[in-house]
């Protein structure tokens, strides 16, 4: 696999990652161990990647992990093509913990809590780590693929 | 956030979730000693439809009407970027007419969304007026919509490969002529509110964030913008034909909330500089891309027969979003806007991640109003701009 520069500079310097090529915007993708996710996420910000852009969580597969994806950019003034690197966390899903970057990126707050609502990722060091779209008492992560909606009869009403 | 109470004169106040200042169903739980804000803590979910469930069994045709609920004061954006995602991601090419429709059905939304930003903000600070007057223009934008797509609010207008329908016969004079008749109402505005000294008093120096502040907490758009950071997508990736018209990124230094408002006045403005240009400068050619519409790769299937070939306004049914990823955004007025869509070989997206511009700047409120007076809550909520619509999603 071709590897971009960022993999290369992270190789340089002895941090543990594997790249995933690129996105088809050709944004540079990155896989990091939950483990190693918490140092990295400070070496990220520390190179420069001072914007997380997005955090978004999604299921792999029905039956598989768990992803947590960040998005991240540098701002900087007067650039026009802001570097931008996409990363890459996953979790098994009988155990899906991730460190929490909100201790590096402050927009990681909603978005990771968001995240542990959809998909029930436990955030390790969030400081309110609850649901927040759905109601405290909702059982079951929606976004999941194996996810059941209760209380749904509008398909078998429809036969 | 969580906090022992200790003094007995600490107050836990209630606000909202039927509260007219708190913009739709945002719920706020503060901590008051005495008027002073100890501490406060949002609560969401109130509008929670599960918009991102539901575009996993859809294609992105189905989807398209449903998407003007995100933001229903910016309906142009969130239908751009739900045809924007499939597009980027299957590589197709809108015609030049259709880019610059975009462009001016975009810059028309932007300025009725900081329209019905700015009236609303002026009412939570207690100015009626300004409130009655935005609608006057705010509805000449609604009818030029209306004369364009059919609809006033949810117009269900922006395709995969360009947009639905063509603009009707004279709808650019009268385009133009709204751009004069608005820039006199934007003078009007900035004689009325921007050297108030009532206003001021209410706004200078309130819910002030740093510059690094504002990108360490993710903020977009105008709320990045006030603080000094020079960062509008439509200049840093440009999509669209943004890039072909001469206008400038608004920006104060400040970071408090006069400066967003100026931030937005001057927004108004600008799009109204793009608009001109782009009516003047649009190309003839069709306005929607043909070919879009079919793209399953299977062989012969019956809807690339002749008699479905050209057939008008749809992609096919079987428009496929093959399985790759990727993250695009557009700047909403709101800030960014964007959309993690990942595809799986099928008709609908494996997963559809919505960046909502007001989910990630409702964040920093709880820092902002700490310290703060109550009455104060509703300048710094009104100046972050949010729609519980997008929030919730």
């Amino acid at each position: 696999m071709q590897q971009g520069w960022l993999s290369n500079w992270l190789v340089k310097h002895d941090v543990v990652h594997r790249s995933l090529g690129f996105d088809h915007r050709g944004v540079e993708t990155l896989q990091i161990k939950a483990g190693d996710w918490d140092s990295i996420a400070v070496i990220l910000y520390v190179y420069g990647y001072n914007y997380l852009r997005s955090q978004c969580a999604y299921d792999v597969a029905p039956g598989g992990s768990l992803a947590s994806v960040y998005h991240l950019t540098r701002i900087q003034y007067g650039i026009d093509n802001p570097e931008e690197v996409c990363i890459k966390v996953f979790a098994q899903k009988d155990n899906p913990r991730i460190p929490s970057v909100f201790w590096v990126w402050r927009s990681a707050d909603f978005q990771e809590r968001e995240s542990y609502d959809m998909v029930g990722i436990s955030y390790d060091n969030h400081p309110r780590l609850k649901r927040i779209l759905m109601p405290e008492s909702w059982i079951g992560w929606p976004l999941r693929k194996d996810y059941i909606t209760p209380n749904f009869y509008e398909i078998q009403d429809a036969h | 956030m969580s906090l022992s109470l200790k003094r007995k004169d600490l107050m836990i106040v209630n606000m909202g979730p039927q509260h007219p200042s708190m913009h739709g169903v945002l719920r706020l739980i503060v901590t008051l000693d005495g008027e002073d804000v100890i501490d406060c803590e949002p609560i969401l979910g109130y509008l929670h439809r599960g918009m991102e469930k539901i575009a996993e069994n859809r294609s992105i045709i189905q989807y398209l009407p449903y998407v003007t609920r995100w933001d229903y004061l910016a309906t142009m954006f969130t239908e751009a970027i739900t045809v924007n995602a499939p597009e980027f991601l299957e590589n197709i090419q809108i015609p030049k007419r259709a880019s610059y429709i975009r462009v001016i059905m975009l810059e028309l939304s932007r300025i009725a969304s900081h329209l019905l930003w700015l009236g609303p903000f002026m009412a939570d600070l207690g100015a009626q007026t300004p409130f009655f007057y935005i609608f006057r223009e705010r509805e000449l934008i609604y009818d030029l919509f209306e004369a364009v797509t059919g609809m006033r609010m949810m117009h269900n207008y922006f395709r995969i490969g360009g947009v639905a329908a063509d603009l009707p016969y004279g709808w650019m004079d009268k385009c133009l002529d709204f751009c004069d008749y608005f820039l006199q109402g934007v003078v009007e505005y900035q004689e009325l509110i921007t050297q108030n000294p009532i206003f001021l008093e209410r706004v200078e120096g309130v819910g002030f964030i740093s510059g690094e502040e504002a990108v360490n907490w993710g903020l977009s758009g105008p709320m990045l913008r006030a603080s000094g950071i020079q960062w509008d997508l439509r200049k840093i990736d440009p999509y669209e034909s943004y890039n072909q018209f001469d206008w400038k990124v608004q920006w104060q230094k400040e970071g408090d909330s006069l400066a967003r408002y100026l931030v937005r006045v001057g927004e108004m403005r600008e799009s109204i500089k793009i608009i001109q240009q782009a009516v003047e400068k649009i190309p003839g050619g069709p306005y929607e891309n043909l070919e879009a519409r079919r793209f399953k790769k299977a062989k012969n299937p019956e809807w690339n027969d002749f008699e479905y070939r050209f057939l008008g306004k749809k992609p096919s049914p079987n428009f496929e979003l093959s399985k790759q990823e990727l993250y695009v955004r557009v700047e909403a007025p709101k800030g960014e806007l964007g959309i993690y869509l990942v595809g799986d070989d099928s008709l609908f997206p494996w997963r559809w991640k919505i960046r909502p511009p007001g989910f990630i700047n409702l964040q920093i409120l709880p820092q902002l109003v700490k310290k703060m007076k109550l009455a104060d809550i509703m300048t710094i909520l009104g100046s972050i701009d949010i729609i519980m619509g997008e929030v919730d999603r």
